[in-house]
């Protein structure tokens, strides 16, 4: 069982890297238009197109990737709290309440909305002559599947932790802020927050 | 089970049982009550710890579903997914989110550029003398670093495993060390270019341009704020913050700066100029010299370079010999209407043009000033620069030989660009008077880490400002600009050797880049007549790209660019997706009505403006104890936003009092973060309460900085008043 969940973790988390290299061509497209247009006074009408679309895609799709690597933001004040069991089951009832119903809604309103947008060809009207916009539209509802796919691995790993009593592992992914290495990048070692204790506890012995 | 989780589910379980019983009769409600109903279950459900995005998303469309089945069952189903889908894409297509992506990658690329640590160390070096030094390098240090990047938790982290040991170790207190580290590290929230901002605009539909005009000064003055609390502090009690002992001031030499300065004095120019002149006297190779000499004479070119530039772009008249040539080929060769327009398209006289500098127009159009070509001159007339490339058609500017460039002098220079140049002049003198050895080792320090960042920040934030570019565009050059720095940095950390060899490489590509730009930059200042040609274009971007792929490999960049877009994936993907939650649900929330019921109760209460400003400021206040800035931005604004029309406020102030409202919210316990991540690497005798008491002070600025801001609104409304209305 462990080993399913970890491979849909891993084909949510593959995905959504995929898809996360498009910042750099995003970055490299912004630059390249803004040379072109403010220094070579040459524009480019499909540019503001084709930047809307990689962003689209770029958080659309990294949605699943998120919620693998637990990345959503949550009102923590209560549930950090919570002993493992409680926390499960009230994640449990809010995705079988509030997250199936939303994603799948999502997923069946994006399979028309897109499929309506193919049957008429539609392209962007943002520029005359704009690129096509229903490979676009189409993001919505396969950015929905992978997102409910990623909601059932986490709905099971939420019965898991109600039988076990605490939660399921995840893969480990690189962090915002990975303590470690960001003591390694300044240099600074742990004996050496142990040495600085003498201090503090020196300081409190002098204080009243 | 621990008691506050009792207590905190006891609180819930009360709010619902109040609603319910608040409720009439189901027999009875409204849309509204539903709409009411809705915002209370929010707010338990975000409390309940799931991640808020799908809770906004599910409760959006279950209650989009009651309001239109109420209307209509058979549709119902039908219009809740077209409703969503809708709202949906239009986040996806939204042209002020995309910058979100951009700038999030930028902090990344710059935080793990690590120069954080030089940063500091040079900032320290430098505010020595001032009191309580190590409390205003650090707040400094957060200020700079903190708005490149807008990683809350990185920067207090950093911080906390830089600047607390040294603080500690120099004897400051423990809660003014923690309360500086934390109310620091926070800074970058609110100066712009920041994520925040950038969530409220879009919410609020207010241009973040102006957003980040106005957030300027207030985010400086917060930070000023702070130091000059710090430094009140350690006047008052030296002993929470004493002052640094002369060990810690030390400033390291290189040898051949010594050797120069015991021949030859204390002052830097002179004794490097002596030095030049008798290089066997000083016994310091010529080149280090000379090398050294242009480091110390930089601010005078800068200020010298930028000055003479400005007057050659203010003294030069306007010249339309480019607007003419656009005019002329959309004129489509009648010869009569060519001269008539080459006499109008005068360009509005802007403050320089007065009167006796015109040296055109040719006095064959004067005669004849009809209004039907006035009409269609200003329109290209606007953009002289775009049409700068393409020639004149032949005939036309055979006939019009007076208008060429040689023809002008010099517009008289305004007294205010006189005063600038005496101050600027003096201020550089009497830094130069007080350039002694050890300053020049300082301001060597500050110009490897303080400068570069400082100039990418005002550099991205400027050109957003005062028009240059939009903030997407802004924001993609300085992700661009981030990775630069990145891996100007990695090659700085290499072995001499190897260094050399890359830069050797490095140079090259960046002089062909260099060239477009610089030549972009002379004819911005009017100093050459067109921008460069499609070819040289093309070779900068050649080498520019060449220049990414080599640097990458070069010095390692794979590991730093990897984790950035990783990070800025799942950032952006938590931002936008809780954007695609809160805009279904307060779709729906408008739809039940809820708005109108909100709002009627609210004008039922009588309030005055001033009484309804203060009272949305105390609710954002004290949702920031529990909630996160993004919670409150996006589920909390789009009920008050419609309320300000009603009062008379504009959504750019309040938008400006909620940023600096916000910063609480990261102060203030049980879900300060900054307090958090703090914790995470002090030694284990800090405890988190003491780092909260530290804080407590920062927080009471906060307010006096909300307060002023309120009191005083030009601190945050004069900049985008004079700059775009």
């Amino acid at each position: 069982m462990q080993r399913l969940l970890l491979l849909v973790d891993k084909m949510s988390t593959v995905v959504g890297q995929i898809f996360a290299w498009l910042i750099v061509s995003l970055t490299l497209l912004i630059t390249w238009e803004v040379f072109s247009r403010y220094t070579l006074g040459t524009p480019h009408a499909w540019a503001f197109d084709t930047m809307i679309m990689m962003y689209g895609t770029l958080f659309m799709m990294a949605g699943a990737y998120t919620l693998s690597k637990n990345g959503h933001v949550r009102g923590d004040v209560l549930y950090g709290f919570f002993p493992p069991r409680l926390q499960a089951a009230l994640d449990l009832t809010l995705y079988i309440v509030f997250f199936i119903p939303g994603v799948v809604a999502l997923c069946w309103a994006g399979y028309r909305y897109a499929g309506e947008s193919w049957m008429i060809n539609e392209h962007s009207n943002i520029t005359a002559e704009g690129p096509p916009i229903y490979p676009f539209k189409t993001i919505i509802p396969i950015a929905g599947i992978f997102l409910l796919i990623q909601g059932m691995v986490e709905i099971v790993r939420c019965v898991i932790c109600l039988r076990q009593g605490d939660w399921p592992s995840r893969e480990e992914d690189v962090e915002e802020v990975d303590v470690d290495k960001l003591k390694e990048m300044v240099h600074v070692k742990d004996e050496d927050i142990a040495k600085l204790d003498e201090i503090v506890v020196a300081e409190e012995a002098r204080r009243p | 089970m621990r008691k506050e989780v009792w207590f905190g589910l006891s609180i819930m379980a009360l709010v619902v049982i109040t609603v319910f019983v608040l409720m009439p009769a189901p027999s009875q409600m409204t849309n509204g009550h539903l709409g009411l109903l809705m915002l209370a279950l929010i707010v338990v459900a975000i409390m309940l710890g799931f991640p808020t995005a799908f809770t906004l998303m599910g409760m959006g469309v279950m209650f989009a579903w009651l309001a239109y089945a109420h209307a209509n069952p058979e549709l119902a189903i039908q219009q809740t997914l077209d409703l969503m889908v809708q709202r949906a894409y239009s986040v996806m297509s939204n042209d002020v989110l995309i910058s979100i992506p951009l700038f999030v990658f930028m902090g990344y690329l710059v935080e793990r550029s690590n120069l954080i640590e030089k940063l500091f160390k040079s900032l320290h070096l430098a505010l020595a003398r001032i009191p309580a030094s190590l409390a205003v390098a650090t707040l400094v240090t957060c200020a700079v670093f903190a708005t490149a990047t807008g990683i809350v938790g990185a920067v207090v982290t950093l911080m906390g495993l830089l600047a607390m040991p040294a603080m500690l170790r120099a004897g400051y207190n423990v809660k003014v060390t923690a309360g500086v580290i934390t109310a620091g590290g926070c800074l970058g929230i609110l100066i712009p270019p920041s994520v925040m901002l950038i969530v409220y605009g879009a919410v609020a539909g207010v241009s973040v341009v102006q957003l980040y005009a106005g957030a300027f000064f207030p985010g400086i003055m917060l930070a000023g704020l702070y130091v000059a609390y710090v430094m009140v502090l350690a006047k008052i009690r030296p002993d929470l913050a004493p002052p640094l002992p002369l060990s810690e001031r030390n400033v390291d030499m290189p040898t051949d700066l010594t050797a120069i300065r015991s021949k030859f004095g204390d002052k830097v120019l002179p004794a490097m100029a002596q030095a030049l002149r008798d290089p066997a006297h000083a016994g310091v190779p010529s080149r280090t010299v000379v090398r050294e000499m242009m480091v110390a004479t930089l601010p005078a070119l800068v200020f010298i370079v930028l000055m003479g530039l400005t007057w050659h772009a203010i003294t030069k008249p306007d010249i339309v010999t480019d607007t003419s040539a656009l005019q002329q080929m959309g004129a489509a060769g009648d010869a009569s209407e060519k001269t008539e327009n080459s006499g109008l398209s005068e360009p509005p006289a802007e403050g320089g043009a007065q009167g006796s500098g015109l040296t055109e127009p040719p006095a064959e159009s004067s005669a004849e000033a009809p209004s039907t070509t006035a009409g269609s001159t200003p329109a290209p007339a606007t953009e002289p620069s775009a049409a700068a490339p393409s020639p004149p058609p032949v005939p036309a500017a055979k006939s019009e030989a007076p208008n060429a460039p040689a023809a002008w002098e010099r517009l008289s220079t305004p007294t205010a660009y006189w005063i600038v140049l005496a101050v600027g002049a003096a201020i550089l003198l009497a830094f130069y008077a007080m350039f002694n050895f050890v300053r020049f080792e300082i301001f060597k320090l500050l110009l490897a880490s303080f400068f570069p960042l400082a100039v990418m920040i005002l550099a991205v934030l400027g050109s957003i400002v005062f028009g240059l570019a939009t903030p997407t565009e802004a924001a993609a050059v300085g992700s661009f600009g981030g990775f630069v720095l990145a891996a100007v940095y990695a090659l700085l950390k290499l072995p001499p050797e190897k260094r050399r060899a890359i830069a050797a490489t490095w140079i090259p590509l960046w002089l062909l880049i260099g060239a477009s730009i610089v030549w972009f930059l002379l004819l911005k200042f009017e100093v050459v007549e067109s921008g460069p040609p499609l070819w040289v274009g093309w070779i900068s971007i050649g080498a520019a790209a060449l220049w990414c792929l080599m640097s990458v490999f070069q010095v390692k960049m794979q590991q730093t660019v990897k984790e950035s877009v990783f990070l800025t994936a799942k950032t952006s993907a938590m931002v936008c997706w809780l954007f695609v939650g809160s805009s279904i649900f307060s779709a729906a929330f408008a739809l039940l009505g809820g708005q109108e019921v909100v709002e009627k109760w609210v004008l039922s209460l009588g309030l005055t403006p001033i009484q309804f400003m203060i009272l949305a400021q105390v609710i954002i206040f004290l949702l920031g104890w529990p909630l996160e800035w993004t919670e409150i931005i996006v589920i909390f604004m789009p009920i008050f936003i419609p309320l300000l029309a009603k009062f008379n406020i504009d959504p750019l102030f309040f938008g400006l009092l909620v940023a600096l409202n916000l910063q609480t919210a990261f102060l203030s316990p049980p879900v300060a973060m900054a307090a958090f991540y703090l914790k995470g690497v002090s030694p284990k005798h800090v405890t988190l309460n003491q780092i909260f008491a530290g804080m407590m002070p920062f927080m009471v600025i906060q307010l006096i900085a909300l307060a002023l801001l309120y009191i005083f609104p030009g601190i945050g409304l004069w900049l985008p008043n004079t700059l775009y209305k």
